[in-house]
């Protein structure tokens, strides 16, 4: 019987993809079908007094105009707390806010006619900063303007810094980023036979969506089918409600198809985006080096709405620290609403934002202790039995020193090419799957009248490799070769929730959901003798006719809740940790910085599909170098990608990707998870590498070439 | 409206468009063509790329009328599920697939540098592929993969 | 999506310059890189007239050391002919740097004039060159230095009748040249700041200097205060330093004083430096 785990196994997609017959949603639109589009506000901040559609209704081929008087159910969303209208009633928060959508018979009608909705407004006072909302008067939302303050407390923080030898403190600041995913968001909607809503969009969840939208129609969630269509990438992005809403509410009024399709300028005007943070950070150390207190201090922009921005909060506290043993630590983290985009989930959950300033102090106190960077980080990382900063004990896998071992020889034989090169470390480490919350995942596995295994999956495929890695654990637990087995995936109607594919929580939970199943089934197949030779088919037909057809796989990581004064708690499962070892070339007459070079080792508990992985790491890489080099999203400024430059080929350095198999007893075949985490030490090596190679510290990101060249030039005349 | 006469994939296509239509639009509405994609409109991610005349260009800023009595083609020309192309074939392999959005046109890219380059370095290989984003793979395994395809090619010519 | 217009394929040049004479809000299209955006964000036009397929515009030749370049030919023909190269091997590379390897297959020469663009790549090296355009509409021609014609950001002086003809370059043959972009990314983005130079010098003279350089002021411009006053001149820190000097003034004398100069000006320096310290 072939192995499974751990093999390079053909991705199940790659084949449909390289012919150019994938069909993503945009793809499935044929003439007979309708265009919508969204009107969107083109006020910060305003209450809406008049909406006037009967012009646009008027235009020859215009089918509908819909607004929130259109709306059979509860206008309204959201994945944390359902606070965003689908359609603005009378009140927009920001510059993109849906309030119409049009129906055309295409889109060149439709977005025609969608000029000629007229809003009134009566504009309000605009918050456009965090430090302003904390104050202000002006109230985004009735509650105020502090949408969630989350804090870590261990030990005492006073004594940890009057205890320490050294002390360093910096403030640090992120900005916007967009996902940019090459596909914008995008789906259809129809009527089936049976008069239910049908959904087919580009998205990282199914479930979810379906239920907002049976919210949204007051309809049961089983008269709402949602399918994912073949998606273009995430990153965070399609987790919120993006198309799927507008075309459901279209179907429910006209029984006819609809499709729709945002432009990029869309897609980044209306979107979520990165938090930005402004991170206060003061790291208190021993002469030995050894970290003592940790006080951060994080100010967070989540624009008008929660998203994910509740998520951002606590998850970029219980990660300040970084992967390193503090005794002594007290995070405040609070996000303010302000009237900037919406800022959501993307890759890491503010962790990379984080990573950059714990890992700016590392090398900091390194410096003034004269210590060699790798020597610290190997003296304060985690490993198994430490403590968390939430007081969470790493009882099995923790493979940070090991990923340090493995990067060891690189960093002692680097040598400087020229003196315009430089090297600088990264670590990071980062829970799998959501926040100290159940986040369960369901599979079920069937037999079908053909004689294979059915493997009903709601996980959504975003690119990653999910649908390939799932096949494999499948394959595995059952000692089956693929060809015996149909994946029905990403269809509302043949799966059960598996939750998002987000928080790097795929292969890891819905893994074991899998692996849950197969368990169940092997015994069955094992009891009718196909471990002994029985062939498939007959038991296949027997099975069926007993009715013995379903078993059902599910898991949830075994988490706590986090106190809500101290976040102590167990609020993962699991770590994934790693080291990323970076080396640049500046060049200071322009202040461009190139990567050279990236070794990067990732414990990733086990590597199910080793190409994956690799794949996964060096697309990391790739969006940690935007992140520290290139990636600015300006609010009214940025509105495509002619002026939001995110790396081409020609920005990537050589990549050395090491994997570290440190196995998760509750993994898997001992998998973890690595999406995240391949971004989030990237742009802090790049920093701690910049610093090495010219002196100067970045505090502020993207540092990219003109930031870069600022901070040269007061070096120079210091 | 024009009548165009080119070569699509090989196969002499005669269509009618507008005067004001692009060539992606006229590929994807008129000819059911859908491996060209539509990312941005203004010829800042690629992955609308087509060749024309067996150099690559973006399609999404190119009047369909331009097209007329050239060489243009897409994904579809390199292979069939049955006979791949080596790059495809490559592709696949190497791991440089993952969403697939800016695949097809990643693919015309490469193959349009195999036709000038029999041996291309990795420079070569990330200037040819330096007008196509992508968002998901950091475009290592797509290099690897390219140049795997290379290697091929010669050993089979 | 684009607004409505009648597209019409010119096959000679006489049919294009009738067109332009008869038909209003007409526009002439080669390559597409920039009007298309333009359109396509709501700029309006009639009569969209493609002359791509015109042989005399298009090609390369030289004559009695002067390059004759037509206008519809690519960046990409441009960076890789052997004429240019020899001839002018800084608009080579510059054109060789131009957006992406799509780009430069569509984008031409003159689409990169009539643009007027203060960050079009190709415009400082032909300032080094002396371009001269040709202009022609329908029963006249005129010949025009390429710095005469763009007389702001994005705006020239060739009427709506006319039509881009050849442009011509001096061959610079035996100068020390080059072209050097500051971007922020490495490839595939607009020029921040650009420098082209052509310098001919003997035994640690400076015979002739030629120094234009982009993205720093409304047009990009021939430095020829400090041309004049390098020509004859030692190359020694003391000159050099005088003639960054006099080019950074010069840039600030005719932009005024901009936020971006707090990054741009110290780059310039630095690359001048370089370039006239013979790096």
């Amino acid at each position: 019987m072939p192995v499974f785990i751990g093999q390079d196994v053909t991705r199940i997609d790659a084949l449909d993809k390289v012919l150019g017959r994938a069909a993503f949603a945009y793809d499935l639109k044929t003439d007979d079908m309708l265009f919508a589009c969204v009107v969107r506000s083109e006020k910060p901040h305003a209450l809406i007094k008049k909406i006037e559609t009967a012009r646009a209704l008027s235009m020859e081929g215009v089918a509908a105009v819909l607004t929130h008087i259109d709306i059979p159910g509860e206008n309204s969303f959201g994945a944390i707390k359902k606070d965003q209208q689908f359609l603005a009633k009378d009140r927009v928060r920001y510059v993109g806010e849906p309030i119409a959508v049009v129906v055309g018979v295409n889109e060149e009608v439709a977005r025609k006619a969608s000029g000629f909705v007229r809003i009134e407004y009566e504009e309000l006072q605009v918050i456009s900063d965090p430090f302003v909302s904390m104050t202000s008067p002006v109230l985004i939302h009735d509650e105020g303007n502090l949408l969630s303050h989350r804090k870590v407390i261990k030990g005492d923080i006073e004594k940890g810094f009057n205890e320490s030898d050294v002390i360093v403190e910096n403030t640090y600041r992120t900005t916007w980023v967009d996902h940019a995913y090459m596909e914008t968001e995008a789906g259809l909607g129809y009527m089936d036979d049976d008069g239910r809503i049908v959904v087919v969009s580009s998205t990282q969840n199914i479930h979810y969506k379906m239920k907002e939208i049976s919210r949204m129609l007051a309809m049961p969630p089983e008269r709402v089918r949602v399918i994912q269509a073949t998606t273009g990438g995430g990153f965070g992005g399609k987790l919120d409600v993006t198309v799927e809403g507008f075309l459901a509410l279209c179907v429910y009024h006209l029984k006819r198809t609809v499709v729709m399709r945002f432009t990029r300028e869309e897609s980044f005007l209306a979107q979520t985006k990165r938090h930005p943070l402004h991170i206060e950070y003061k790291t208190g150390a021993r002469k030995d080096g050894s970290i003592n207190a940790v006080r951060v201090n994080i100010t967070g922009d989540t624009g008008p709405y929660i998203s994910y921005g509740e998520t951002v909060c606590l998850r970029a506290a219980v990660h300040a620290t970084g992967p390193y043993e503090v005794p002594n630590v007290h995070v405040d983290s609070r996000m303010f609403y302000t009237n900037n985009p919406v800022a959501g989930a993307m890759r890491g959950f503010g962790v990379p934002q984080l990573a950059f300033a714990h890992e700016s102090q590392l090398d900091k106190i390194a410096g003034i202790l004269n210590m060699d960077p790798l020597d610290i980080r190997i003296k304060n990382a985690l490993r198994r039995g430490s403590l968390t900063a939430t007081s969470q004990a790493l009882e099995h896998s923790a493979g940070l020193p090991e990923t340090l071992k493995r990067i060891e020889p690189f960093w002692r034989s680097r040598e400087r090419q020229n003196d315009r090169r430089g090297f600088g470390l990264g670590c990071m480490y980062y829970g799998i799957g959501n926040t100290g919350v159940s986040n369960p995942s369901d599979c079920y596995l069937t037999f079908m009248p053909e004689g294979r295994i059915a493997l009903h999956s709601g996980v959504c495929e975003i690119g990653q490799g999910s649908d390939t890695v799932l096949m494999q654990i499948l394959c595995e637990s059952l000692a089956m070769d693929d060809e015996k087995i149909v994946l029905l995936r990403g269809d509302t109607d043949t799966s059960r929730d598996a939750g998002s594919s987000s928080a790097s929580r795929q292969t890891y939970i819905s893994g074991m959901a899998v692996c849950d199943a197969a368990q169940k089934m092997k015994k069955y197949l094992e009891k009718e003798g196909y471990y002994s030779g029985r062939p498939l088919t007959d038991i296949c037909e027997a099975a069926l006719g007993k009715g013995d057809a379903m078993f059902e796989g599910h898991f949830d990581p075994p988490t706590t809740p986090v106190d809500m004064e101290t976040s102590r708690g167990a609020p993962y499962a699991t770590y994934a940790f790693a080291t990323h070892m970076t080396e640049v070339e500046v060049n200071e007459v322009t202040g461009a910085c190139r990567v050279v070079k990236v070794h990067a080792a990732h414990d990733v508990g086990r590597a199910v599909n080793v190409k994956n992985v690799r794949g996964q790491i060096c697309g990391g890489i790739a969006m940690g170098i935007g992140l520290a080099l290139m990636e600015e999203f300006s609010p009214g400024k940025s509105k495509s990608l002619d002026d939001y430059y995110m790396p081409t080929s020609m920005d990537m350095p050589e990549v050395e990707a090491i994997i570290v198999e440190d196995r998760e007893p509750t993994g898997p075949y001992g998998a973890k998870g690595v999406g995240e985490p391949a971004l989030i030490p990237q742009a802090a090596s790049i920093v701690n590498a910049i610093k090495d190679a010219t002196g100067v510290e970045a505090r502020e990101l993207p540092c990219h070439i003109e930031r870069l060249k600022l901070l040269l030039e007061a070096r120079r005349q210091k | 409206m024009k009548t165009i006469s080119f070569i699509l994939n090989g196969k002499k296509t005669v269509v009618e468009v507008r005067d004001s239509e692009t060539l992606l639009y006229a590929l994807r509405e008129r000819l059911g063509i859908t491996s060209v994609k539509e990312g941005c409109e203004i010829g800042e991610c690629g992955t609308c790329t087509v060749l024309i005349d067996d150099e690559p260009h973006y399609s999404c800023m190119t009047l369909a009328s331009k097209a007329n009595g050239s060489d243009v083609k897409t994904v579809e020309f390199l292979g069939t599920a049955d006979l791949l192309h080596p790059l495809q074939e490559a592709f696949i392999n190497s791991g440089a697939v993952q969403c697939g959005y800016c695949t097809p046109g990643m693919l015309l890219s490469a193959y349009s540098l195999l036709l000038k380059n029999k041996d291309p370095d990795t420079d070569d290989i990330r200037e040819a592929i330096s007008g196509n984003l992508c968002r998901c793979t950091g475009y290592i395994q797509i290099v690897e993969a390219i140049k795997d395809a290379a290697g091929l090619c010669k050993h089979n010519s | 999506m684009l607004p409505d217009f009648a597209s019409i394929i010119a096959e000679t040049k006489e049919e294009a310059l009738s067109c332009l004479s008869s038909l209003e809000r007409a526009k002439v299209i080669a390559g597409g890189t920039d009007l298309m955006v333009k359109m396509r964000s709501g700029e309006r036009y009639d009569h969209i007239i493609d002359i791509t397929n015109i042989r005399e515009l298009d090609g390369i030749a030289v004559k009695d050391g002067v390059v004759v370049i037509g206008p519809v030919a690519t960046h990409a023909r441009l960076g890789s002919d052997a004429a240019i190269r020899e001839n002018a091997p800084g608009l080579a590379l510059a054109c060789s740097l131009v957006g992406s390897p799509q780009i430069r297959n569509m984008g031409t020469i003159g689409g990169n004039i009539v643009n007027a663009s203060p960050a079009a790549d190709s415009i400082p090296p032909m300032l080094i060159h002396d371009a001269m355009l040709t202009l022609e509409s329908k029963g006249s021609s005129r010949k025009v230095r390429l710095e005469d014609i763009i007389v702001a950001p994005y705006k020239t002086s060739i009427n709506t009748r006319e039509l881009l003809g050849p442009v011509e370059i001096t061959s610079l043959k035996g100068y020390r040249e080059g072209y050097f972009r500051v971007a922020k990314r490495a490839t595939w983005a607009i020029s921040r700041l650009s420098v082209a130079w052509a310098i001919s010098e003997e035994e640690g003279t400076f015979k002739d200097v030629k120094l234009a350089i982009g993205s720093c002021t409304p047009m990009p411009f021939r430095a020829v205060k400090v041309e004049g006053l390098l020509r004859g001149e030692k190359r020694q820190p003391g000159i050099i330093a005088e003639a960054v000097r006099i080019a950074l003034e010069e840039i600030k004398l005719i932009s005024g004083i901009r936020p971006s100069f707090a990054y741009k000006l110290p780059v310039l320096r630095g690359i001048l430096e370089n370039v006239l310290g013979g790096e």
